[in-house]
This record gives C-alpha cells, sequence and structure tokens, in this order.
C-alpha cells in the first residue's frame, strides 16, 4: 500500500532563481540543498506546514537522460509555459494573492468563483504554471 | 493565512534565522506577540513538533551537510550548529540520524567517491539513475 508522495519534479531555468522564488516569494524552505558527487545540486522545497511532499527543483541539463538538443526543448517548454507544478493551497485564496502579488508573483488570473472553492493561476519565475487554491470546506 | 498563522509563521521564521544561537521561548513567542503556551501549543498543532524538535531537526540537517562536506572536527560543528555539549550534540544526532557523527561522516565519506561531496545513495535512487546514470545498487 502506497502511504503518501516524497518528492515532486519540477523543471526549472535556474536552481537558485527558483529557489529564492519558491523561498522568499512562495514562502517555502528548503529540504535539502546539497551537491552530490558527479556535481548534481538536489534542491528540495517544501511548505513548512506540509513537509511530507518536497519539491524537487531541478535544472533541466545534458546528461544521461537528456541530449543536448531535448534538454534545450525542455527548457523552451518551461519557458512557454508548458509545465505545471500542481496546486497550493491556502485558507484564504484573496488574502495570500495580495500578499504574493505584492512580493512580485505573477498571476494570469486573479482569485475566482470555481465550484471548488476559490481559485487563482500563477506562474513560478521559470513559466511553471500553479493554482493557488482555497477548497470550498 | 489567517492573522493568528501569519504571526505564527513570524516565530517559526525567527527560529529558522538565529537556529544557531540560543534563544528562549519565551522571546520566540514574542516574536509572534503571544504567550509561550500559546505559541507552543499552536505550533505544535500546525507544524506537528514542537519549536524545540523544529530547531532541534534545522541544527541536524545543517551539521549532516557539514559532516559530509568539510573537514572540521566534529566538536567543532557542534558548536557552529549551536550546541555547547558535544555529549547533546551526539546524543540528539544519534537520536534522529539513527547514528552518532562521526559514524555519519565516515559512512558516506566512504561511499562517495569525491571528497566533500554527498554520495549518490543519499538521494533517491530515481533521481540517481535519472540525472547521473547511476544504476540502483
Amino acid at each position: 500500500m502506497i502511504t503518501g508522495i516524497a518528492h515532486v519534479t519540477v523543471y526549472v531555468l535556474n536552481q537558485d532563481e527558483a529557489l529564492d522564488f519558491y523561498q522568499n516569494k512562495m514562502g517555502f524552505e528548503v529540504g535539502m540543498d546539497v551537491t552530490v558527487e558527479g556535481g548534481f545540486r538536489w534542491l528540495t522545497v517544501r511548505v513548512p506546514s506540509a513537509p511530507a511532499l518536497e519539491l524537487v527543483l531541478a535544472e533541466p541539463k545534458e546528461g544521461p537522460m537528456f541530449s543536448k538538443d531535448a534538454a534545450e526543448k525542455i527548457r523552451g517548454l518551461i519557458e512557454d509555459g508548458a509545465f505545471g507544478v500542481g496546486v497550493f493551497e491556502t485558507q484564504d485564496c484573496q488574502k495570500t494573492y495580495d500578499e504574493l502579488v505584492a512580493k512580485g508573483v505573477e498571476f494570469m488570473q486573479p482569485p475566482t468563483e470555481q465550484f471548488y472553492g476559490i481559485e487563482a493561476m500563477g506562474t513560478d519565475n521559470s513559466g511553471n504554471w500553479f493554482s493557488l487554491t482555497q477548497q470550498t470546506s | 493565512m489567517s492573522s493568528r498563522l501569519r504571526r505564527l509563521s513570524v516565530g517559526r521564521a525567527f527560529i529558522a534565522d538565529n537556529r544557531f544561537e540560543a534563544v528562549s521561548l519565551s522571546r520566540v513567542a514574542a516574536q509572534s506577540s503571544m504567550s509561550p503556551s500559546h505559541f507552543l501549543r499552536l505550533f505544535s498543532d500546525v507544524y506537528g513538533e514542537t519549536p524545540n524538535e523544529f530547531l532541534i531537526r534545522l541544527r541536524v540537517e545543517q551539521a549532516k551537510a557539514m559532516l559530509v562536506t568539510e573537514s572540521a572536527s566534529v566538536s567543532d560543528i557542534c558548536e557552529r550548529v549551536g550546541y555547547t555539549s558535544l555529549g547533546s550534540f551526539s546524543s540528539l544526532f544519534s537520536k534522529r540520524v539513527g547514528m552518532a557523527p562521526t559514524a555519519y561522516r565516515r559512512r558516506l565519506w566512504a561511499m562517495s567517491a569525491e571528497h566533500f561531496r554527498f554520495p549518490v545513495q543519499a538521494i533517491p535512487a530515481c533521481y540517481a539513475f535519472h540525472f547521473l546514470g547511476k544504476a540502483p545498487n
């Protein structure tokens, strides 16, 4: 029986800039930030009140799984907004939206009533979209 | 985020920012404009750990990274992460990590092919395989 999800990959254009975004704008905290042998930077962030799930912020680079061409294509897709991180939950969508906008987070949709709650849609500083959702209780 | 949770997060951030210093619960609670008992109860309810457990976790995580990526002595690392007693530090570290600091360092150094780098075994095998081409042992 699977009991949870521990890590989810988010491809970003630059790990330093992504870390700054998730830590200083979104309010996440660093889970791990170490360089392992081979030079791969294992960088994870998590929501302080929900530390069980960590986002792995990884750059698509030429390597075992990506050819140079493939890595460049993925970077282009990130920039084009082809990928999404997922849904971030909040208790007050409008307030959190206002706070994030004040910090410079870009949104393509302000808080909007949906049948499942109130939802805003934004992007991280790589171009990955996310939803900010206040679930209907 | 409610006002109460926002104030709580200020206190939590204060702990994180001062994690290598000796900071009293009353001083942390004051950052959140709460009584120590209220702060302690709310912190545990929201984050699933006490402020002291949070502090220990941050210090141990930092110590783990330093033990692997630096050549400093264990007692030096102990002091730098905020402990004055090597015995207390070793005990807390062992309880969290499952082995003493020296044993942890020895074990990870033995696994890594590069000096002062985390071994690839320290990250989930699927990521090691994906980004470094390292097949699981």
